[in-house]
């Protein structure tokens, strides 16, 4: 307990934002609690209210209660991004630590596929990509997946690339280790710090490309309740009815700058030179 | 909040259209209009395809021999008298005396005669010109007597009414100079029509969509009130009332967000001009899948509230109905009955009566074991997208699965003509020859299916596989028909057969608007057919 207070003392912002994600995530968890409609539930002749006491948000063009949307929207929003840092972070990261320790045709064969999917713009592949695959939110994190896991790769292969070197890598390998053994216990741990807090920093960028692309018709589809699509719907009554819009951009910029913001703080924490 | 509202339209409005378009509007004055409006085409030859010989019409370029009232009555234009013989196979048209063509060329009777064989030789035996005038009128000769001025058409088959044809933009006639085979204009006439319309085509940019008009110093139906018009390409039609508010465009034409639209019709500032045109938006049905189950079918037509998606959802913009034809038109709807009028109620009966319940609880009900997961493509135009959403939910009420498929016209079509579709959205103009005779062939089967759209038979035109021998001895009926009460008749006959077997879901009949800056533009009045933009009654205000 002692500890707990010391730590959160010591790392008064990592523990703020940590509670405000905690916070979203069980928004996102208890959505059926909060939320006080079903948020597929039209009713046609409700279209376009302002907000009232009834619906705090206001409802959309299909009389859809826009608070209940914008509380299930967390759940799309947030478990896509976690699943897209997710899937770039493992990706990335075991790419880039083979080529930078194995080295060789290895490392060409991987890196000049990340230089390949590099010399693209992102957004651009990705829409691409999820124009091929066809709209879903599904393919949009595929999309996504296969043009940002190139960062990892080259961060973890660099990071491979200083350390594989070292005396006690070298020690290791005299001592008997095998390789597994020795990407396990001594590779993947120095450069996890690293990663981790690129993919806690990502994590606000990647809902931002995953709402891109819903917003561009190449991720979620109607009527599912995703913030980037209903940023989408509202675009059209953005002069009539900008509660459309306005409620899904403050939900994406409130998450994207908290988890933005706990990155930050997570690399105050776990940065050695601190020490 | 009203200043804010405007800094923001302004904003928005300048980003988006600057960055849509080179062909920035100039300088407003009295002498120069700027047109913010979507743009179909990239060509201006008639015989290219449909929606450019709608352009050259729309932009008050190119003209026909005759022309829509509202009314649906005809106008001479080009032709001022005509006659025709008693079996109604050949038409004898006047060209009206000293028409010119906006270069100076006469536009007589041997320039008429050249431009309208040319339009038939070059889609004949081109693949390069994809319009189809034959579809509409089956000529077997066009010949000019020079002397008398006039241009003799004689029919393969007889028609009630050649000169409503006439007014399709298809017939619309240019300068071919002599040039009836494009032998010596390869490529045709895509962006270098001269034409006898009020506006002449200065410049047209193939990539931006938009280009300038100038007046037609030739014109011969009177003063032509802008020299300049600029015409600028905007895709969306938030941005067109955007650019329209901030005094980037002086007139645009249907915004079809209803929003939008009811903004500019709160303000002074702006003139909205709305009719109930000609056109039905709807879905086909397709027979060969899942909705040629009859109960369903009835169910979903039961589920779904068209007076309110009409205006509420679409805030106005269609008026609902019960047959396919636009109630403004002359046949008379009153009559028409609709036993599967909206009842949610109902369609559930309906369908538990049928037996398609939902068996394992997913909240889908199921038909022959499988889930109802209907396909709907549709794409973003004049509300289509917004019919969908709203009949998806009604029918996910009912238990019954939709998955809209949104996408772009061009996609839509194809999926069309494979029959991948359960429900396909379509906007559509209803009588563009006058009479509804073309756009009935989407229900006609015909002997043995000859007029089912297959990969094998690609001339047909119906595309939703609906089979009624009752439907096909009246459409029959009414192409043999001369007599006009007769035909009214049997379409009012054929609307109730398509309403009793639910072949077709209709959203309602589109109000087409024209929307200007009540301070600078009068006289911008939409027309009933849409073939018609710009004319001469649009005028700088005083």
């Amino acid at each position: 307990m002692q500890k707990i207070l010391s730590f959160i003392k010591k790392h008064k912002a990592f523990t703020v934002f940590a509670i405000l994600a905690a916070v979203l995530a069980l928004v996102a968890i208890f959505a059926d609690y909060i939320a006080p409609y079903d948020p597929y539930e039209a009713v046609l002749t409700d279209a376009l209210q302002a907000p009232s006491s009834t619906h705090w948000f206001g409802t959309d063009k299909l009389g859809r209660d826009l608070f209940s949307r914008v509380i299930f929207g967390s759940r799309i929003s947030l478990s896509s991004a976690l699943i897209l840092v997710a899937c770039i972070f493992v990706v990335g990261s075991v790419l880039g630590i083979l080529a930078g320790y194995f080295g060789g045709w290895v490392d060409a064969v991987i890196m000049r596929i990340a230089d390949m999917m590099i010399s693209f713009p992102g957004m651009v592949l990705a829409i691409a990509i999820a124009g091929i695959l066809g709209a879903s939110i599904t393919n949009a994190v595929i999309a996504i997946t296969a043009v940002s896991w190139t960062k990892y790769a080259r961060l973890a292969r660099s990071l491979v690339l200083k350390i594989k070197n070292c005396d006690y890598i070298a020690a290791a390998r005299v001592t008997g280790s095998t390789t597994p053994h020795i990407l396990s216990v001594y590779l993947f741990p120095n450069v996890m710090p690293t990663l981790l807090v690129t993919a806690f920093t990502d994590i606000g960028s990647m809902m931002l490309e995953l709402a891109g692309l819903s917003f561009l018709g190449f991720g979620a589809q109607a009527p599912m309740a995703e913030w980037g699509l209903m940023l989408s719907e509202g675009r059209s009554y953005m002069m009539a009815a900008p509660w459309m819009m306005l409620y899904p951009g403050l939900a994406i910029l409130v998450t994207v700058v908290v988890f933005n913001l706990l990155g930050d703080s997570l690399r105050d924490v776990l940065d050695p030179r601190d020490e | 909040m009203k200043k804010l509202k405007k800094v923001l339209a302004a904003t928005l409005a300048a980003a988006m259209v600057v960055s849509a378009s080179p062909v920035v509007s100039q300088a407003a004055s009295d002498d120069v209009l700027n047109f913010g409006c979507y743009v179909y085409s990239t060509s201006f030859d008639p015989a290219a395809y449909q929606n450019a010989a709608w352009q050259g019409v729309r932009m008050g370029v190119t003209e026909c021999l005759f022309k829509f009232n509202n009314d649906m009555s005809v106008e001479p234009m080009l032709c001022d008298t005509y006659e025709v013989s008693d079996d109604k196979i050949t038409w004898t048209f006047h060209i009206r005396d000293g028409v010119l063509f906006s270069n100076g060329d006469a536009c007589d009777a041997q320039a008429v005669a050249d431009s309208l064989n040319r339009l038939y030789y070059v889609c004949t035996n081109s693949e390069d010109y994809s319009s189809a005038p034959a579809g509409y009128i089956d000529m077997a000769s066009i010949e000019a007597d020079t002397d008398a001025n006039t241009v003799t058409i004689v029919l393969n088959t007889a028609m009630a009414d050649l000169t409503s044809a006439l007014c399709f933009p298809y017939y619309s006639i240019i300068d071919v100079y002599g040039d009836t085979t494009d032998a010596e204009h390869e490529g045709g006439y895509a962006t270098t029509v001269i034409a006898t319309g009020p506006y002449a085509l200065s410049s047209f940019d193939t990539t931006t969509k938009s280009g300038t008009l100038v007046a037609n110093e030739n014109y011969w139906n009177g003063e032509v009130p802008y020299g300049t018009v600029n015409f600028t390409f905007i895709e969306d039609d938030t941005t067109k009332a955007m650019s329209l508010m901030s005094g980037l465009v002086d007139l645009t034409e249907n915004v079809t967000t209803s929003s939008d639209l009811a903004t500019l019709e709160a303000s002074d500032a702006y003139y909205v001009s709305q009719a109930s045109g000609v056109r039905s938006g709807f879905a086909y049905i397709n027979m060969a899948g899942v909705l040629g189950n009859d109960a369903l079918r009835q169910a979903v037509r039961m589920a779904i509230d068209s007076e309110t998606m009409c205006s509420v959802t679409v805030g106005g913009m269609y008026t609902a109905g019960v047959g396919i034809l636009p109630s403004s038109l002359i046949y008379e709807d009153e009559n028409l009955d609709n036993p599967y009028a909206y009842d949610v109620d109902a369609a559930i009966a309906l369908l538990d009566e049928a037996g398609i319940v939902d068996t394992d609880g997913d909240g889908i009900r199921e038909l022959d074991g499988e889930n109802i997961n209907l396909n709907y493509v549709t794409y973003n135009n004049r509300c289509l997208s917004d019919f969908a959403q709203a009949i998806q939910v009604s029918l996910s009420a009912i238990g019954i699965g939709v998955s809209v498929n949104s996408t772009d016209s061009d996609t839509e079509w194809m999926l069309m003509q494979a029959g991948e579709y359960d429900l396909c959205d379509s906007n559509w103009i209803t009588v563009g020859t006058g009479d509804p005779t073309a756009f009935l062939l989407n229900w006609y089967g015909g002997e043995d299916g000859s007029n089912f759209y297959g990969e094998d038979n690609q001339n047909g035109t119906n595309y939703c596989n609906y089979d009624s021998d009752e439907f096909d001895a009246l459409y029959e009926q009414f192409i043999a028909s001369l007599d006009t009460d007769e035909r009214n008749e049997l379409v009012v006959e054929m609307e109730q057969v398509l309403v009793n077997d639910c072949a077709v879901l209709l959203h309602g009949y589109y109000n087409s608007t024209m929307i200007s800056n009540a301070s600078k533009v009068t006289g911008a009045e939409i027309s009933t057919f849409d073939y018609y933009w710009l004319s001469t009654d649009i005028k700088p205000a005083e």
